[in-house]
């Protein structure tokens, strides 16, 4: 196979420029492709069913035209890529799509897959609770089991508990080397540059999981034996905001002078940072992802039942993840990224900075369309950031 | 929601023929921010809630709270032209300017108030100003800004806040069966604590007669807002989109007196059939057009709706997600919690067995084409906003539906709700006259497909 030909980082490379490869080589040996969209469809359940989870993205370089037809200018414009690429018959190599209600312009996809794009034979939108309150865990637990039950249709075999465990243990495998892989970025400089560490990141999740798993494997030894390091730079920055697949950020950042050494996005460290805790049943996954995952599109407060809200305890509970990244990775600034017309990420904008302000940490917060041409206005601002922080 | 609180004035011939049942709703409303206004003077608890249909109302209002509702106030603000300043307030203090107005509003209105004037209501708020709250209602219906809008919040407001849930789901999955059954035992759980929290906060127990009480009311509400609105299906219709969305937030979230609201539309409701049965119209101009109009309205520049009444357009029907449906019936459910339950889970589910028989995977489109047939629509007036995500997505689904299920066709016009800069009433006039043309062919269309308008 030609997966083998290649190793590594350049691997990880050539799945980043090709992402549907490898699962398109798979599905020619017979496997089941399945298409996932955001961090919230439980990609256990799908490997343990012997089917393949795929994240889908969109295509910062791609023009959105198709799109237009179906879907308004002023949602979201990584939707809106996602429409566009399905209208063009880009994602013709799954056999089934998986979205999750995580924001209510994320939930519309699959709406709009079943009754414009209508090409894949099995689709599934996982009904996401709003907080984090213990009667949500329970109900998306049974949200859970009516998307295992769907999907065992698609697998032609049932979930089994052992089967379960099994996927779990790979995927918190996966977690842990994931982990392993931010950590070459905690010397100084890093052994790892960030857009090298986001073609990794793109690539564990165009790949089965044991298949990810070895690359992860092969890449921290590679990393950690090379001579050829990232160089030094002036400041080190931790990343922010919702799904960000391309490395045209990073470039930029990282041609200021700045290393990007961790960061708090969707297609990096979020799904990352908890593994699924035993025992592994549905309850844990449910757990897991509403309450472990620590994403703005959940309501979530210092205490349930507080009667007066204090605001900085409130901040304290919701970033101190972040704090800890900070500290952990010697971060001096904060580049806040967000999409246009995201809603759950925006209002997070100020009550962020503030608790960073607090740590002493300054930030920046930009804005752009999901698309490589937005990124130059942006080179000027981040510039000038990188300047305020030497 | 409503176009001005003001006191009605004379009635004058004017293009669209207000109903006169219509004022007393309309003012009814302004008794919210009075009464609120009063009660935080008094240091009595304030809440500012965001629409949750009916799960949060019910019982803020059997435990005696004065409420009041940003959405709402924003559209005041819109309407009384004195936004901008508060969307400014909202930029400067770091918030992205892409998000909804209604949100920015309400955020630059807490930064004027809590930041720069001391805790007390900015001068230039209209309508005297909301009142600090105590106690911030979140929701988790329709859109994400419900709740973190609310959240972000905690910048300026020590006031606690509770996010209300509501499963959101398409077709396929929402009407599984059995579901109904586990949702509502999810929502009841999530609403018994929200009770327990607001007996913690307020240190008095729940008043379970008034709430059972108050949910009945609010059925009989429903109900005849629901009568009211049928009788829109003759024609000449007999009520103007423009008296719907002034007489709405006594249904939409029971502004005011209950008592005295479902009187007000008891009176709607005769005063509508009085127009029926003497074929009074909504316009003082033939109805030349049945127009639906989706879905929130430019706030700022309802007089528009005028210059089409002249020209013989009536809008006959809008705004799916501010009507309420018909309420199911709860005759047998004896749990006040439980039927708060269902009253609310029914708003979002109440057309998913529709759309599923229709084939049609967005619930949002199989509403509009029910709509469009029942009020046998000429055309459907498409109003996307820059700021509401919500209310926009779908409209492309929904026109291209409506075209090639029932063709009926679509205007579509950006605006906003907020942002007057963004909506051009003169530009959009002359579409208006060139979509005649439009309209006509496919009344023809229909005609000679077979169907009856
Ligand atoms: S970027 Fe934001 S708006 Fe877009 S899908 Fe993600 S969470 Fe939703
Ligand atoms: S539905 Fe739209 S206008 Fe209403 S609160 Fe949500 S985003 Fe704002």
């Amino acid at each position: 196979m030609a997966i083998a030909t290649n190793k590594g980082l350049s691997l990880a490379r050539e799945i980043y420029a090709d992402r549907s490869k490898r699962v398109r080589e798979l599905r020619r040996d017979g496997k089941k492709i399945v298409g996932y969209i955001c961090l919230y469809p439980p990609v256990e359940i799908i490997t343990a069913l012997g089917l393949v989870p795929f994240r889908i993205f969109g295509d910062m370089s791609e023009p959105i035209t198709a799109a237009d037809r179906v879907s308004t200018t002023m949602v979201c414009p990584f939707v809106r890529s996602i429409l566009d690429l399905g209208l063009k018959g880009k994602f013709d190599f799954l056999d089934g799509v998986v979205g999750a209600h995580t924001c209510d312009i994320g939930a519309g996809i699959i709406l709009q897959w079943r009754d414009a794009i209508k090409d894949a034979p099995f689709t599934h939108l996982l009904d996401v609770p709003h907080t984090d309150h213990a009667p949500a865990v329970d109900y998306f637990e049974g949200q859970i089991n009516s998307f295992k039950r769907h999907i065992e249709e698609l697998a032609g075999e049932k979930l089994t508990d052992d089967k379960l465990k099994k996927a779990c243990e790979m995927h918190n495998e996966q977690r842990k080397l994931v982990r392993q892989l931010y950590d070459l970025r905690k010397p100084d400089p890093p052994l790892l540059s960030s857009a090298e560490n986001l073609e990794v990141m793109v690539a564990l999740s165009s790949l089965p999981v044991e298949e990810g798993n070895s690359l992860l494997e092969d890449i921290i030894q590679e990393v950690t034996e090379r001579k050829v390091k990232p160089s030094p730079k002036k400041v080190r920055l931790l990343v922010w905001g919702p799904v960000f697949d391309n490395t045209a950020l990073y470039d930029l950042i990282e041609s200021a002078d700045a290393h990007v050494v961790v960061d708090d996005t969707c297609v990096g460290t979020r799904a990352f940072w908890a593994d699924v805790k035993p025992p592994y049943n549905l309850h844990a996954l449910a757990q897991h992802y509403l309450v472990d995952i620590k994403c703005p599109r959940t309501y979530r407060q210092a205490e349930p039942f507080e009667t007066r809200r204090d605001y900085d305890k409130d901040l304290d509970s919701r970033f101190n993840y972040i704090k800890k990244a900070i500290v952990d990775w010697g971060v001096n600034g904060v580049v806040l990224q967000s999409v246009k017309y995201c809603d759950t990420h925006g209002y997070e904008v100020p009550n962020l900075r503030h608790y960073l302000d607090t740590l002493g940490i300054p930030s920046i917060y930009i804005e752009h369309d999901y698309s490589e041409r937005s990124m130059a206005p942006i080179k000027t601002r981040v510039e000038a950031f990188v300047e305020t922080l030497g | 929601m409503s176009d001005s609180v003001a006191p009605a004035k004379t009635e004058q011939k004017r293009a669209i023929n207000r109903l006169k049942s219509m004022y007393p709703l309309r003012n009814l409303v302004a008794q919210d921010y009075i009464n609120t206004l009063q009660a935080s003077n008094e240091g009595k608890p304030t809440v500012w809630a965001m629409l949750n249909y009916w799960e949060g109302d019910l019982p803020l209002k059997a435990m005696g709270l004065n409420i009041v509702y940003p959405e709402n106030y924003s559209t005041l603000m819109a309407s009384s032209g004195t936004a901008e300043p508060f969307l400014d307030a909202s930029d400067s203090d770091g918030f992205p300017t892409h998000m909804c107005g209604y949100g920015r509003s309400t955020i630059g209105y807490s930064f004027r108030m809590m930041k720069q004037n001391d805790g007390k209501i900015p001068p230039e708020a209209p309508m005297g100003g909301m009142a600090k709250p105590t106690l911030l209602l979140g929701s988790g219906i329709i859109c994400d800004a419900r709740f973190k809008w609310f959240q972000a919040l905690s910048r300026y407001f020590d006031a606690p806040e509770w996010c209300l849930e509501m499963p959101m789901m398409g077709t396929f999955e929402g009407t599984e069966p059995d579901l109904e059954e586990y949702q509502v035992k999810f929502l009841v759980r999530e609403l018994r604590d929200f009770i327990a929290f607001l007996e913690k906060l307020l240190g008095k127990k729940m008043d379970w007669a008034k709430l059972e009480e108050l949910i009945e009311v609010g059925i009989k509400i429903h109900e005849t807002c629901w009568q009211i609105h049928e009788l829109r299906k003759v024609s000449p219709c007999p009520m103007h989109s423009t008296d719907f969305w002034s007489s709405m937030p006594p249904a939409l979230f029971f502004a005011g007196d209950m008592y005295e609201a479902l009187k007000c539309y008891q009176d709607m409701l005769t005063e509508v059939q009085e127009r029926v049965k003497n074929k009074v119209a909504a316009i003082n101009y033939p109805e030349k057009y049945r127009i639906v109009f989706a879905e929130l309205p430019p706030w700022h520049s309802l007089k528009f709706f005028d210059n089409l009444a002249e020209m013989g357009w009536n809008f006959v029907y809008e705004s799916y997600g501010y009507h309420n449906p018909r309420p199911p019936d709860l005759s047998k459910v004896s749990d006040p919690v439980e039927k708060l339950a269902r009253l609310s889970r029914n708003f979002v589910f109440n057309v998913h067995p529709y759309a599923k028989a229709d084939g049609i995977e967005n619930p949002i489109v199989e509403t509009y084409l029910r709509i469009a047939k029942g009020w046998k629509a000429d055309g459907l007036f498409l109003h996307p906003l820059i700021s509401c995500r919500a209310a926009s997505a779908g409209l492309r689904s929904v026109q291209d539906q409506l075209q090639k299920r029932l063709d009926v066709p679509t205007l579509w016009v950006e605006g906003d709700i907020i942002d007057k800069r963004v909506f051009n009433p003169q530009e959009t006039l002359a579409r208006a006259e060139a979509f005649e043309q439009t309209m006509e062919h496919y009344r023809k269309v229909r005609k000679s497909r077979g169907l009856d308008w």
